[in-house]
């Protein structure tokens, strides 16, 4: 496994993670465009635009592109996120100048305003396929509930509203500014020609007038500023949903993978304290809590999905299992459990390029750095119970928290916002 | 392309073995992987399932991982994740199955507690109604799930009873199940003829095998009963939904995988709605902008098999989606072209390669071929029967299996009109 890096004239990073014996390549685009970069009038735009790139450039139609993917067997697609953008190929190494090629000319896309019509209809579909299943809408909610007025407030889709009046001209001038060399990252894994993808990226890219993106971070102490809980009816859901978060380590803070094995221990989706108490028992459908980071913000985010009358009082008994937690700490069992099923993910996640082309990127366009598998079983090896029990103390789990109910339940506490 | 590709085979191998109790045993090495992956496909899936009995399957697959031998149900679970083992249970129609991903060295000791789970469930009655409420949870979870409904009702109408059944159940017949029938259940079902049992990524071939017949060479039991068959459903279904979007399922009947035509069909398929340059993506969602998700795919039993074409448009566009894909359907055969042949080609030569980095769709793949087929493929032979297709053969194929008897489900607010032409 061998890391190699290359930045262009203009300030576009090509990035590699080599290994030998891989029988795949994995090529993407990581740009620093996500819904936390969109003003309430461009809500949702870094999603439609992600759509829009593969409605054609200048001289290739949407079929050619879709085709040419096709014609090269590639694994191809791309994903939106609050922060990122990334567009993707997985193919056999003989296509891996094809797939560049075409993943590098769809950066600069012809936004033509037929497509950006006839999409626009797309995207409102697949609002509404969203809006039809769970959790109905309660995770945008509890989003927006926990940010405030924190640019992670909104919602990658945007809203019905904010797509039927975006015009195409702000997508063009959205484009322009977020997708400029220097806040875009070449990333590529598994058998990589790294001398090739430096040259496809110099004459793909090269002549993309220089430009850059301020730095997006912004201070999110204090959130949430108070407790906040809300319903979102839905007669006819057959479950309540319950979608709680609180606060937690952020990407550039050490403690974020104490907070990743403390969610392991607490709340993984098997043979955790809420697996045992809630799911094992039949009482719940689901019950989890996960560590989510970004660059200036973290949280746990709690996941419950139960009949409607059980909702409330289920809640009640995760957050005392919290307490308990806090009180009563970790054992040594459970984190020593914790510590070899996170090892066990890190490797078999590290033998598929496509999972490490999206670690390798994130981490690059992030922070910069570049860790193998090997340094981040290392990291996990160094995690210490005591890590886990500070990450109790700084970062209550039972603590002030945005919590939204949706599901067949009564409207008994809708909108109601408490201080904690 | 074909350098990487030999070398490749060259370095594909293939184990298989059967234990005199008729349990088989597959291996295929992957080598480059750190990891291993098994399966236990056991012959007690949901088509055993008594006519009034639907989740029996599902509610046995449960009980069985709540204590197994001298573990708890809580000790299987602590075991198999203390030692880092990424595990997964589930019932499908035709099998139960159990499987694990690992880091090599921790095969032996995956192997003892899945070979306990197999041949001594305790199936204690104190576990019954837990075990009974994680089923009932997880048919109302589905209930929220308006695509898995219309494909699910789909099913019940394209195959014959209890083949198209869902495997998960029905919630009227889970509430009923008791003890006895469990057990009764994991004794007809959980055997060793019938029992595939799957290896793959870095693999000891010989250690597997012997410490395999050690711990289950001895195991002792019948086969499990023959499937009766019954009658299938009418063609056209409107299921009521409170939703913004129609959900249409499409389906008509096609040879099973076993049959030397499913990888003609599975081609004119993938043409239709297999990746983004298919027609039914093109036409309905680039063109029209009708829909975010459609496709066309290939479902397949041992002995039944169909294609299943899916949209999800907002209801006032549901009538002209189905109108778009009907259309589709009808000019498939005698349409095909070379260069969407090839392209199908393409993307499924390159899935078939880039399967070797997953010891967990290797363990998986194999097991699922062997039951098809009797037999695992190589790389080698699916390469070359690719190779081997032609815009003539698929059409030969499609002429030989014509678009019949078409059934439509719509899940929504409202029916959709479906021509009598596709209904009859």
């Amino acid at each position: 496994m061998r890391f190699l890096r290359e930045t262009l004239d203009n300030g576009l990073e090509v990035v590699a993670e080599c290994s030998e014996g891989s029988v795949s390549t994995s090529v993407g685009f990581f740009v620093g465009a996500g819904a936390r970069d969109e003003t309430a009038a461009l809500s949702g735009v870094s999603h439609f635009l992600e759509h829009m790139t593969f409605k054609g450039t200048a001289d290739l139609s949407a079929d050619e592109i879709n085709r040419r993917f096709d014609q090269m067997g590639a694994s191809a697609n791309a994903f939106t996120s609050e922060e990122d953008t990334v567009y993707y190929a997985a193919v056999l190494p003989t296509h891996q100048h094809d797939a560049v090629d075409l993943l590098g000319r769809m950066m600069r896309p012809a936004l033509r305003e037929e497509d950006f019509d006839t999409e626009k209809l797309v995207i409102l579909e697949e609002i509404r396929m969203y809006d039809d299943q769970p959790p109905f809408g309660a995770d945008d909610r509890c989003r927006a509930a926990f940010f405030g007025g924190h640019p992670l407030a909104r919602s990658v889709l945007g809203s019905v509203e904010s797509i039927e009046q975006l015009p195409v001209t702000a997508m063009r001038d959205y484009h322009r500014h977020r997708y400029a060399p220097g806040n875009l990252v070449l990333a590529a894994s598994g058998a990589v020609d790294f001398p090739a993808l430096v040259e496809s990226a110099k004459r793909l890219c090269g002549d993309w007038e220089p430009g850059t993106s301020a730095d997006r971070r912004q201070s999110s102490a204090g959130l949430p500023a108070a407790s906040t809980t809300e319903r979102i009816v839905r007669p006819a859901a057959a479950l309540e949903y319950v979608i709680r978060m609180s606060a937690g380590p952020s990407a550039d803070d050490e403690a974020r993978w104490a907070a990743k094995m403390l969610a392991i221990v607490l709340g993984d989706d098997s043979g955790s304290r809420l697996y045992w108490e809630l799911v094992d028992s039949g009482a719940a459908e689901h019950a989890s809590v996960h560590h989510h980071d970004f660059l200036d913000a973290g949280l746990f985010g709690t996941q419950l999905s139960c009949d409607a009358e059980d909702a409330e009082p289920l809640m009640e008994q995760i957050l005392d299992i919290y307490r308990t937690a806090a009180t009563g700490g970790i054992t040594r069992d459970e984190w020593e459990r914790a510590c070899n099923k996170l090892s066990s993910r890190v490797v078999l996640a590290g033998e598929r390029p496509r999972r490490r082309l999206f670690a390798v990127g994130l981490e690059w366009a992030h922070e910069r750095v570049y860790r193998s598998v090997a340094d981040d079983l290392r990291i996990v090896e160094s995690i210490t119970l005591d890590g886990l029990h500070d990450v109790l103390a700084r970062w209550p789990l039972d603590g002030p928290a945005a919590t939204v109910f949706a599901g067949p339940g009564e409207a008994s506490i809708s909108g109601s916002a408490t201080p904690h | 392309m074909q350098g990487q590709l030999i070398c490749l085979m060259a370095k594909q191998t293939f184990h298989s073995a059967t234990l005199d109790n008729g349990i088989v045993l597959l291996g295929e090495d992957l080598p480059g992987l750190e990891s291993v992956a098994i399966a236990f496909h056991v012959p007690a899936g949901a088509v055993h399932d008594p006519v009034d009995g639907s989740g029996l399957a599902a509610l046995s697959g449960e009980m069985m991982l709540r204590g197994a031998g001298d573990r708890s149900g809580r000790r299987i679970v602590d075991d198999l994740e203390g030692a880092g083992i990424q595990w997964s249970q589930g019932v499908t129609t035709s099998h139960a199955s159990f499987s694990g991903g690992m880091v090599a060295r921790q095969l032996p000791t995956a192997l003892p507690i899945y070979a306990d789970i197999l041949r001594c469930p305790r199936l204690d009655a104190d576990e019954l109604e837990k075990a009974r409420q994680v089923v009932l949870q997880n048919l109302t979870g589905i209930e929220d799930d308006p695509s898995h409904l219309a494909i699910s009702s789909l099913r019940r109408l394209i195959y014959p009873a209890p083949w198209g059944m869902p495997a998960e159940g029905l919630t009227a017949d889970v509430e009923r199940l008791s003890i006895d029938a469990v057990r009764a259940f994991v004794a007809g079902n959980v055997q060793p003829r019938g029992t595939i049992i799957a290896v793959a990524g870095r693999i000891d071939w010989d250690d597997f095998v012997r410490r395999v017949d050690s711990l289950l060479g001895e195991w002792e039991g019948a086969r499990s009963g023959d499937v009766a068959t019954h009658a299938r459903g009418p063609r056209v279904q409107h299921v009521p939904h409170d939703s913004q979007q129609t959900h249409i399922a499409l389906a008509w009947s096609l040879p099973p995988y076993r049959d030397d035509a499913s990888y003609e069909v599975n081609a004119a398929l993938a043409i239709l709605g297999g990746g983004s340059s298919s027609r039914l993506f093109t036409e309905v969602r680039e063109r029209r902008g009708l829909c975010y998700s459609v496709s066309a795919g290939y479902h397949t039993h041992r002995d039944f098999a169909s294609a299943v074409c899916y949209a999800g448009t907002t209801a006032a566009r549901a009538q002209e989606t189905l109108d778009v894909m009907l259309a589709e359907i009808a000019r498939l055969p005698g349409s095909i072209d070379q260069a969407e042949l090839d392209r199908v080609k393409a993307r499924a030569k390159s899935g078939l390669v880039m399967q070797q980095e997953s010891s967990a769709a290797r363990a998986g793949g194999i097991a699922r071929q062997w039951y098809h087929l009797g037999r695992v493929r190589s790389l080698d032979e699916e390469l070359q029967r690719l190779d081997a297709l032609s815009v003539d053969s698929i059409e030969r194929r499609l002429a030989d299996h014509p678009v019949a008897d078409l059934t439509v489900v719509s899940l929504g607010s409202a029916a959709l009109e479906v021509p009598d032409a596709v209904s009859a």
